[in-house]
């Protein structure tokens, strides 16, 4: 049969590359080497993911699935058709789609129908056909309610769920999802992952999905890792992730419960199998298997050092409320807590619970309604309030709040400028904002060589350290992080979590948003949870997801190390389930609470 | 984050809000034209029951009516003393110094403002209260469409809007954010002179611009992803279709724009 009059759906392999090769010239004329002699297939209805840090070829590899990006070299066929002919383009991007990363960024209609509308119009599907394909296109997403609303009063995740309906509008043979989950709250992601494994049952879709979350990876059927354009690593989850040692060096993490297992048998000195990395499952039942017939060493037992907080308290918020209308209710409602010296304490609520709003108060961006916020000044030894004008300046001084994305903040022309623009507006005389920001850089793992630089010519990652830099440069006591490390790759986001245990080692106290809950509780002394503006709990993350905590009701998720852990304690009862770190739940697993049990 | 409204859309219902923007345009050329035309005073008074017609029309507010005249006050007072110092005719009212206020003067001052008045409430009545921004320009696309000849790309401008007006509020958003994050590192945007205030948004328009062509980058992908190629063969989603009701009031409204032409040309005749 001729390969160009055959129906597009009848392949056998959705993606074939031999060895293609991608590079571009950048604007000092270096040629980058992109994608590096990269082959792999992805067969109809498979699922592939695509790891690898920030910048290591992800995007230009999926871009050229699309074509989107052409690449120099190599031979590349997909749905077995060839790429490089003229013939096949269109055959080939019309029954493909694409969600990126930024749910803004690639919504073209004013109103949400005419959006999914977008992608049928350009292939020139006709009336009626283009006004039931919408239908049934935001039918399946559960978006046929909003089908005239305009795109920004949608949520985050319901702007993610347009973009898949716009791409399902074009009824699509391969999903190409580019970090499209890495913006939204967990909650979001997997209505987002849910929605993504429907269509592959129902449509037998083929799924790219390029992404940093190791558990979204384990979703996968095979996974491939870059790294510097080159693969480094193929295979299925298992055969990828039992590779520890060169996931770590590639920059990638594994997910909780495969540290823990790696981590019991460091402790106990077995070496786990690859089956052993298939699921969760399999890791518990060997970590059971592992405590159970083997003897740990004694002498890898560690004691938790026990941290010390001072009692001064920094900040002060007592029974905050605000509402933006005057109609409107309350966006919180009776807001009450504090931060002492050195200490973090990590809020966490779902998106539109208030957190933003919250911090919005706590350096006088936004004045209370009711209540107060107060901030303690070390030279006056006493409290500045946010209600008086006049304190401001002085407010801002000590308290420095980076948002969400704050790459997004510099402007000068170069790093030096932009890291010393808050300790100039804050009154520095040019000698001490020398030396605040020589003293920042390295709180961030910066060198001094990047202060010449243009902000602009960054990576992604260096922008946010510098960005961080900016706000440590004016020296605040109190440091309010909005999701500092979201939309980094794991090494990165480590490297942050790292930055800040650092700074509170120093003595500066942190409030951070997070949705990582792994994180957010491991490195909390204290956790603020929010629910519809209202708080619902204020303690020790220890408390929060100990038994009889009503966390559930909150609609908070468990951390993933506790599920594991749970899932152990059915078979090893004297295991401590309500931890947050990997080593000291190792430690609880191996050794017992008390030391006695087997050594 | 709620509806942003863009433009000073008014929901409704209406015979305007139903009528096909096209017509809607080729009428408010008319208006316009018979606004400036009509001359004599009784012409005016003919002029402001079709736009009072044209109001009740609308079922608009006539509140939100007002409202639209608030920007163009200074405007209109400024054209009023300009009109009654420049011109000099008829008999004087009251001179002082070089001032002299003539009844000439008066009179078409008077009318200047009331024209512009006019003008405006036409407009929004029209117009921007009655038609969404997005059929405005679809409008302008089908009715700019014999331009496509001379090869005016009229598809791909008509897209350029339509995509500026789904970014308004995203940018008002982010606009929103960065100046919070710039308030936060100490910048000022309301103290100072006008140079230092001015200082204090470069803060905000620098990383504005960078982050809208990063967006603008970013869409023109996501474009490409989903097969656009300009406006050849793209369909609609909404076509614009004229209906016999179109065509039924856009007859009526022709006819009343001509009352107050007809009663200029009646007091000629006599």
């Amino acid at each position: 049969m001729d390969p160009n009059s055959r129906d597009i759906a009848e392949y056998e392999q959705a993606v074939q590359a031999e060895d293609i090769l991608f590079s571009y010239a950048t604007n000092s004329g270096q040629n980058v080497v992109a994608v590096n002699h990269v082959s792999l297939s992805v067969e109809k209805g498979g699922y592939l993911a695509i790891l690898g840090r920030n910048g290591s070829g992800k995007s230009t590899l999926a871009k050229m699935i699309n074509l989107l990006e052409v690449p120099d070299k190599g031979k590349l066929s997909v749905f077995e058709l060839d790429a490089g002919k003229d013939e096949n383009f269109w055959k080939i991007r019309s029954h493909c789609g694409m969600v990126f990363q930024n749910p803004d960024n690639q919504i073209v209609g004013t109103t949400v129908e005419e959006d999914v509308a977008f992608g049928p119009e350009n292939l020139s599907v006709p009336l009626p056909e283009l006004a039931q394909r919408v239908e049934k296109a935001l039918g399946y997403v559960g978006l046929l309610e909003k089908a005239e609303k305009q795109p920004s009063s949608l949520s985050g995740g319901q702007k993610q769920k347009l973009a898949i309906a716009g791409v399902l509008a074009m009824e699509p043979q391969l999903l190409i999802l580019d970090e499209s989950t890495s913006m939204l709250d967990p909650k979001a992601r997997d209505e987002f992952l849910h929605l993504v494994r429907r269509m592959r049952q129902d449509k037998k879709i083929t799924v790219i999905h390029i992404t940093h979350d190791m558990h979204e990876a384990y979703l996968a059927e095979r996974v491939i890792v870059l790294e510097k354009g080159k693969m480094r690593l193929s295979g299925t989850p298992s055969e990828v992730f039992s590779q520890v040692e060169t996931i770590r060096s590639l920059g990638l993490e594994l997910p909780k419960w495969a540290e823990l297992l790696c981590e019991v048998a460091r402790l106990c000195g077995v070496t786990p199998d690859q089956s052993d990395f298939t699921s969760e499952e399999n890791a518990v039942r060997k970590i059971c298997e592992i405590v159970k017939t083997k003897k740990a060493d004694p002498e890898k037992r560690e004691e938790k050092p026990a941290r010390e907080v001072s009692d001064q308290v920094v900040l002060r918020v007592s029974n905050l409320s605000h509402r933006y209308e005057k109609k409107e209710k309350n966006a919180l409602s009776n807001v009450s807590f504090d931060v002492r010296k050195g200490e973090i304490v990590t809020v966490i609520g779902h998106s539109g619970s208030g957190k933003t709003t919250l911090i919005s108060h706590l350096n006088g961006i936004l004045r209370p309604l009711e209540g107060s916020v107060e901030v303690w000044n070390e030279e006056d030894k006493k409290y500045l309030s946010t209600d008086k004008n006049k304190e401001i300046k002085m407010i801002r001084r000590h308290v420095g709040l980076l948002f969400q994305y704050p790459e997004y903040q510099l402007f000068e022309e170069t790093v030096e400028k932009d890291i010393q623009f808050g300790p100039k507006k804050m009154g520095y005389d040019e000698e001490t904002c020398k030396k605040l920001t020589k003293e920042a850089l390295p709180l961030v793992g910066l060198t001094e060589d990047i202060l010449k630089r243009s902000p602009f010519e960054l990576s992604g990652g260096q922008k946010r350290r510098v960005a961080f830099a900016g706000i440590l440069a004016m020296d605040p006591d109190v440091l309010i992080l909005d999701e500092p490390a979201a939309g980094l790759d794991p090494a990165g986001q480590k490297e942050i979590f790292g930055y800040i245990e650092t700074l509170r080692a120093r003595g500066k106290s942190i409030v951070l948003v997070s949705h990582d809950m792994d994180e957010a509780a491991r490195i909390a002394d204290r956790v603020l949870v929010l629910k519809k503006g209202e708080q619902v709990f204020f303690g020790k993350p220890k408390d929060l997801f100990s038994e009889g905590s009503d966390y559930i009701s909150m609609r908070l998720d468990r951390p993933c190390l506790m599920q594991t852990l749970h899932e152990l304690k059915k078979e090893l009862p004297y295991v401590d389930e309500v931890l947050f770190d990997v080593k000291e739940a190792a430690q609880s697993v191996v050794y017992g609470n008390d030391g006695e049990v087997n050594i | 984050m709620k509806d942003v409204s863009i433009g000073r859309y008014v929901q409704g219902e209406s015979v305007l809000h139903r009528l096909d923007p096209r017509c809607k345009i080729l009428l408010f050329i008319l208006y316009m034209v018979t606004i400036f035309l009509a001359h004599s005073a009784l012409a005016m008074v003919a002029t402001l029951g079709v736009i009072l017609f044209l109001t009740l029309l609308s079922q608009v507010n006539p509140v939100e009516i007002l409202k639209s005249l608030k920007p163009i006050l200074f405007i209109m007072i400024f054209i009023f003393v300009i009109n009654i110092l420049t011109i000099r005719s008829g008999d004087t009212l009251w001179s002082w110094w070089a001032i002299k206020i003539t009844t000439g003067g008066l009179k078409k001052a008077i009318f200047m403002a009331v024209r512009l008045v006019f003008l405006i409430v036409a407009t929004s009545i029209l117009l921007s209260l009655t038609t969404t921004p997005l059929k405005l320009a679809d409008a302008m696309e089908s009715l700019g469409s014999p331009l496509k000849v001379i090869k005016v790309p009229v598809s791909e401008m008509a897209m350029t809007i339509s995509i500026a007006l789904r970014f308004i509020p995203t940018l008002v958003e982010e606009t929103d954010k960065i100046m919070k994050a710039q308030s936060s590192r100490g910048a000022e945007y309301d103290t100072g002179n006008i140079f230092q205030r001015a200082k204090g948004y470069v803060a905000v328009l620098v990383p504005l611009f960078v982050s809208a062509f990063k967006r603008a980058e970013e869409l023109a992908v996501a474009m490409d992803a989903r097969c656009y190629q300009g406006g050849k063969g793209k369909t609609k989603l909404h076509p614009l279709r004229l209906k016999g009701s179109d065509v039924l009031w856009t007859l009526i409204l022709v006819v009343v724009a001509f009352i107050p032409l007809a009663v200029d040309l009646l007091q000629n005749l006599k």
